[in-house]
């Protein structure tokens, strides 16, 4: 499970996050939503130890972030959404030290990385790919293996079709297997189809959280669960109102939508 | 885990340019100085290990440092980016020591690599006489390599981006391989005669590649080029001037280190 705790952040003296708390149960997928600059990347460095977290507390399967970082990484996966690693990097190099980071075999990465059809590329930099092969080898190490919480940033960006497919296939496998997922994506028709539930972002704060039809109510919107829901609508509406009226955080966004 | 991330940074820094770069570049060098030229009859001569060692020393003072910084630099700025990398379970220590631990390694074998092919083509041309001179002079080479790139690492770890990294980088070989020779000269004529002895020692232990030059002038028991630095480290330090060196060399290696560690923590 994930468990954010008064997060807050500021590049220089810009604050970015403001008391920023979540929850995410294990089996769970949460969306993080918001406009550009909203914050939903900072949540994800600062959740997986990219960026230092100075006030606030990151718990990742039950271990302190801080004070037991080895322990809180060794059960996570976090897909970065700028590439996060040397482009001059051989693609076995990369899946050999993820699987011994992960405690399996590195022929079970190798087999991973041959089912998402990249078993060709093994011995190719990732520079020598192109960007959506490279999101995908990333993505398949990822989550490869056990994980208490997988963190994913943009998944689905410079990816074809059967590429989104996978994301999705990737996200539900993980969701079975118990692990919580918390993702960021512009995306949200898709993110309305995988997410148990959404968190909107504006400004660093979280102005709503919910699943599709509360946000669609939230929205101040009509749905009667069949057919598209309005998502997108919705979605600009509260953000409108969130910028209009100033930002009223929520106090803890946790409990799991039913 | 940290065995695991060595062997990636291994992989990662013998495919840099850099290295072949090393070995060429020292090869080269070697065997250039070592062809003293076309004497006065017009023929060609080798140098020994003796007085190559000493020509190299020189070299070795002004390109290590600038290329184990600048390497240093430009690999400790990209640290900081390498969010996958940065959210296994390795400590940020140990990534720090990892990355060094490859670089020196990739870089340290390419030194010795393009010195050796040179020791070669001079023993085979010139005798293996002071042999033991140019061997030392290696060594010399890869502690000041290994407690620069350390140096530099920290530098593009602490700089908030890799232009500034490397501008730094810069600063601080100007400031180790000229600036503070000037500063000495500037102490000498401003500190009373009695005394600044332990001043210059200081000093010189103060800045890894004084403490490499002196090291490496000390091979050839070179008392009059080793200047104001030599005669007071032997004055203060006697016998021990060469391990202290050492030993200095060792600390500017293992502080820059933890530094960085820490610096990479923080950010």
């Amino acid at each position: 499970m994930i468990q954010l705790r008064g997060l807050q952040h500021a590049y220089g003296s810009h604050r970015v996050l403001d008391d920023f708390n979540l929850d995410v149960d294990g089996g769970e997928v949460v969306a993080l939503v918001g406009p550009n600059g909203a914050g939903k990347s900072t949540v994800l460095r600062l959740a997986t130890g990219g960026l230092a977290v100075a006030k606030g507390a990151v718990e990742i399967g039950g271990f302190d972030l801080a004070s037991r970082p080895i322990d809180a990484r060794r059960r996570l996966g976090y897909l970065p959404q700028k590439l996060g690693v040397s482009l001059s990097t051989v693609v076995s190099d990369l899946a050999r030290l993820v699987a011994a980071s992960r405690g399996v075999a590195a022929v079970e990465a190798f087999d991973a990385l041959g089912d998402a059809g990249l078993g060709a590329r093994l011995d190719a930099t990732l520079g020598e790919l192109s960007g959506g092969q490279r999101q995908r080898v990333l993505l398949v190490l990822a989550s490869l293996g056990p994980a208490a919480a997988l963190f994913l940033d943009e998944p689905a960006i410079s990816l074809d079709a059967d590429g989104s497919a996978d994301v999705q296939a990737i996200i539900r496998r993980a969701r079975d297997e118990g692990t919580a997922v918390l993702f960021a994506s512009h995306h949200l028709t898709d993110v309305a189809a995988l997410a148990d539930r959404m968190v909107v972002l504006v400004d660093g704060c979280a102005v709503a959280q919910g699943g599709v039809a509360q946000l669609v109510a939230e929205g101040g919107l009509q749905w009667n669960g069949t057919g598209a829901p309005p998502i997108e609508a919705a979605y600009r509406a509260i953000v409108m109102r969130a910028r209009a009226g100033g930002r009223v955080p929520l106090a803890l966004v946790g409990a799991r939508i039913a | 885990m940290t065995a695991a991330l060595l062997r990636f940074e291994l992989a990662g820094a013998r495919r840099a340019r850099v290295a072949t770069i090393f070995a060429a570049g020292f090869a080269l060098a070697g065997i250039g100085v070592a062809l003293a030229g076309l004497s006065a009859g017009g023929v060609l001569s080798v140098q020994g290990f003796a007085r190559t060692s000493m020509s190299l020393l020189q070299m070795v003072i002004w390109v290590v440092p600038m290329l184990a910084l600048l390497t240093g630099a430009a690999a400790g700025s990209e640290m900081r980016d390498l969010e996958f990398v940065a959210a296994l379970p390795v400590s940020r220590g140990g990534r720090v020591f990892s990355r060094w631990a490859a670089l020196t390694a990739t870089l340290g074998g390419a030194v010795a690599l393009g010195l050796g092919a040179a020791g070669v083509v001079i023993a085979l041309m010139a005798g293996d006489a002071d042999g033991w001179r140019y061997l030392r002079l290696a060594l010399v080479s890869e502690l000041l390599l290994a407690a620069t790139l350390a140096v530099g690492l920290w530098i593009g770890i602490a700089a908030s981006n890799r232009t500034r990294a490397l501008g730094i980088a810069m600063a601080a070989w100007f400031v180790l391989v000229i600036g503070m020779d000037l500063a000495v000269i500037a102490l000498l004529s401003a500190l009373p005669a009695k005394g600044v002895g332990a001043w210059l020692t200081a000093v010189l232990l103060a800045n890894p590649v004084d403490s490499a030059r002196v090291l490496g002038l000390s091979l050839f028991q070179a008392d009059a080029i080793a200047g104001p630095m030599g005669a007071a480290l032997r004055r203060v330090l006697g016998g021990w001037g060469a391990g202290a060196l050492m030993l200095g060399l060792l600390g500017w290696t293992a502080v820059p280190l933890v530094l960085a560690g820490r610096t990479l923590k923080r950010g």
